[in-house]
């Protein structure tokens, strides 16, 4: 089966439903929005995915044209936050988005940059972890447009952002992810350590890893932000903000995953992973906020593959230890596998499918939602983060995980398909 | 320039099931779901009410969870020890007081009713039988998750520690069966062919906790939002006077001994005892919502990390353990958890320290200050 590297990734958007596209344009925005695998309905037969993803398929985008702009950005509880942005200027809804588009490309393709500042001040614009101009970084004056054309560095999670006033222009809006994925291979990465390789080359093909091995398609991104509008307010009136000041005093009072917090991060199937056990999913973690958290997820452990520090260096792992809980550092990028396995410390004969274990379990409906999926968490365990304006649990920094089926490839039966709810685009 | 708006997504009729039980649980009751035979019992009540003392006197209003069938220390904080044996099958019978709590046992891994998550499942009220295994031996832990930010906080919380059985050896005749005794000797899990097995005399269990003593004068469902099942979604369901953003930590916790920032005597509690040749385990688990950094005095082998033991296949065969030198700091933040052996070599006290750094400006706070004593 050829896999087509177009469509590797999703990245929950804000505004309307529909608006995914993920930077791929509006062709990309097609394929994007195809449900993939595990996103049909029940089936009884396993559709196996033994082939490696291929090695010279184009990428859908090589050209990005992008604004920095100002827009209201809608918290969770409605409250306008005046932000800076960037503004994907070949979209068609003509939006400015917060968390900027995503820039993807293959390791070695060409990608084509523009940025032009529509503000009134100076902004900058800086690729950490790439040699040349997009890791040195730009300046942009008032008005003015700069490109930059690169070819797509070494496979591996990136974050762009505006590095002038550090950290405050990045922490206002600007800010967004990149992903690189390898020109071959069946890993995320260009040069990946003995050991990533072994555990990729196990997905699917060694006993304690029955099921598919990783395809692109099975990703998330996962960006981690704090806002502190104190600071916005300064900004919308026009006011320096002084970076010493902006760092002692910075208090979040709303933290989002791709923009989003509470239930709208919880129910979004753009971030939320979802698939029958077996379907192993990359998540891409970074942090353009101003507070370390420690992200937890429940269900499954998950393998540390790589981090990416604030300098831009990437460390693929050689000692790639399994964690439910882990430091993510301000400016940092982690990659995390959800192996997707069947959640261990199920009790009863793991040769049974759970369908058949545990039926009274997925025949329930409670609070008037099925527990078909299996539904499990992932947030923050510094826990301020899963507050928002000030309390409100859990509408903070929190999306999760589902299990929709057994890895015979037979998903659960599902009470009430319809109520679990999500972008309209995904249903 | 017009000044254009990114608005939240419409939530659609068919999400308001699922945007009302993410802030608002269903409350459940009864006994295990999908029953199966098991082979180890636990119970536990929540919430009970508790004073954490300071030396001065200064009294700390805590949470923390009962161990109903304990008479005698079943009333401690940091809650009371889990203690299973690999493999097991575990009924916990968890009863709800004073308003309805739920259970998430922290790295183990159950269906979603058992994993005590209220928008994923349900909040207990009354009483409730969660029922999983504990396929992996290692250093976990077990926490209300209502309310986390605030039910965590306030000592809602515990070690679970599941143990390996006694391999079949000579070297373990003086050993008692698992579950190990709290403070040694036992097995601990790690990398060892053939049987991964490592004994161990001193059984050490660290755990820093940070305290907003701000914190401690709320209410069990201090500022929830309002449960609206017409419009969950809605700005007029939100509370806007809290301050479960704004952690200021005032008190630090080291085993559940508490000292005021200004208070640099040494943590006793926490202090490990032990004899040239005997070999220490020591696990941590942090209950902060700041930065840690561990500061061991000997030199340390890091074997288990969040209860999974480094390089012991299958699933862990892609680690292994690592040594650490002497006074290396090893960082972590809530909830992470890790095992280390220490092998002293020679006699004499090693201090040892626990550093806590602010969430947001990284700023040292507090450094709680302990030892290993080796005779």
């Amino acid at each position: 089966m050829k896999i087509d590297r177009r469509r590797f990734i999703r990245y929950a958007i804000l505004g309307t439903a529909g608006a995914a596209a993920a930077g791929l344009g509006v062709k990309g925005m097609v394929d994007m929005l195809a449900p993939d695998k595990a996103a049909q309905g029940p089936s009884d037969k396993r559709t196996p995915l033994k082939a490696r993803p291929a090695a010279s398929v184009p990428p859908a985008r090589t050209t990005y044209r992008f604004a920095i702009t100002e827009a209201l950005v809608e918290m969770v509880d409605h409250t306008p936050v005046y932000h800076w942005a960037f503004e994907d200027l070949d979209d068609p809804r003509g939006m400015p988005r917060m968390p900027g588009p995503l820039i993807s490309g293959i390791t070695g393709n060409d990608i084509n940059l523009s940025i032009t500042n529509t503000l009134p001040d100076v902004h900058g614009f800086i690729i950490p972890g790439i040699a040349g101009t997009p890791g040195n970084g730009i300046q942009i004056e008032p008005g003015r447009t700069q490109t930059m054309s690169f070819p797509a560095p070494e496979a591996g999670s990136y974050m762009y952002f505006d590095p002038f006033n550090a950290p405050v222009n990045r922490v206002l809006g600007l800010h967004g992810p990149m992903v690189v994925l390898p020109a071959s291979g069946n890993t995320p990465y260009s040069d990946p350590t003995p050991t990533v390789q072994k555990l990729f080359d196990d997905l699917g093909t060694a006993a304690h890893f029955p099921g598919e091995p990783w395809i692109p398609e099975h990703s998330r991104i996962w960006l981690f932000h704090s806002i502190d509008p104190r600071f916005n307010a300064m900004a919308e009136r026009g006011e320096k903000i002084d970076a010493t000041r902006f760092t002692d005093e910075f208090l979040p009072r709303y933290f989002t995953i791709n923009g989003e917090s509470g239930a709208y991060a919880s129910h979004n199937h753009n971030t939320v992973p979802h698939g029958r056990i077996g379907q192993p999913h990359l998540i891409r973690i970074m942090n353009t906020g101003m507070n370390a958290d420690s992200p937890h997820i429940h269900g499954n452990h998950v393998y540390l593959l790589a981090k990416r520090l604030p300098s831009g260096v990437l460390h693929v792992q050689e000692n790639v230890v399994l964690v439910d809980t882990f430091t993510d550092e301000v400016s940092q990028c982690m990659d995390w596998l959800l192996p997707f396995i069947r959640p261990p410390d199920i009790p009863g004969d793991e040769n049974i499918p759970l369908r058949r274990l545990i039926p009274t379990e997925l025949s329930l409906t409670l609070g008037g939602v099925g527990q078909s999926p299996l539904a499990y968490p992932m947030h923050g365990h510094n826990e301020q983060s899963q507050s928002a304006a000030g309390g409100n649990y859990p509408q903070g920094m929190v999306t999760g995980w589902e299990i929709t089926g057994d890895v015979d490839g037979v998903d659960f039966p599902r009470s009430n398909p319809e109520e679990k709810g999500g972008p309209p685009e995904m249903h | 320039m017009t000044l254009r708006n990114i608005p939240l997504r419409q939530v659609g009729p068919n999400e308001l099931p699922v945007f009302q039980k993410h802030v608002c649980p269903p409350t459940f009751s009864g006994e295990a779901i999908d029953p199966v035979t098991p082979t180890s019992h636990i119970a536990r009540n929540l919430a009970v009410n508790m004073d954490l003392e300071l030396r001065d006197g200064t009294k700390i209003p805590m949470w923390i969870l009962e161990d109903p069938e304990d008479l005698v220390g079943g009333q401690v904080f940091p809650s009371k020890t889990i203690r299973t044996v690999e493999g097991d099958i575990v009924h916990a019978r968890v009863g709800a007081k004073l308003n309805t709590h739920t259970i998430h046992w922290h790295g183990i891994e159950p269906t979603s009713m058992n994993d005590g998550v209220g928008k994923h499942s349900f909040e207990i009220s009354g009483n409730f039988v969660y029922q999983f295994a504990t396929n992996q031996a290692g250093t976990f832990l077990y926490h209300c998750h209502k309310n986390t930010a605030l039910h965590f906080e306030m000592g809602l919380y515990g070690a679970f520690i599941v143990c390996p059985k006694k391999p079949d050896t000579m070297e373990a005749r003086d050993v008692p069966d698992a579950p190990y005794p709290p403070g040694g000797p036992g097995y601990v899990k790690a990398f060892n062919p053939p049987t991964h097995c490592v004994k161990y005399d001193v059984e050490a269990l660290w755990v820093p906790d940070d305290i907003d003593t701000r914190w401690h004068q709320l209410g069990h469902d201090a500022s929830m939002p309002k449960c609206n099942p017409d419009n969950p979604a809605a700005a007029e369901n939100f509370t806007k006077d809290g301050i479960l953003n704004d952690f200021r930590p005032d008190v630090f916790v080291l085993s559940g001994e508490a000292k005021r920032m200004d208070d640099n005597t040494l943590f006793e509690k926490a202090a490990i005892k032990c004899k040239v040749g005997q070999t220490v385990l020591l696990r941590f688990i942090s209950a902060t919502y700041t930065i840690n950094e561990i500061r061991i005095g000997l030199p340390i082998q890091f074997i288990a990390q969040d209860g999974y033991p480094l390089g012991v296949p299958p699933r862990g065969q892609y680690s292994h353990p690592v040594d650490r030198a002497a006074g290396e700091p090893i960082r972590i933040t809530a909830a992470m958890r890790g095992d280390c052996l220490i092998r002293p070599t020679m006699a004499g006290r090693f201090p040892c320290t626990v550093d806590y750094f602010h969430w947001i400006t990284g700023k040292k706070l507090y450094t709680a200050k302990t030892f290993i004593e080796v005779e």
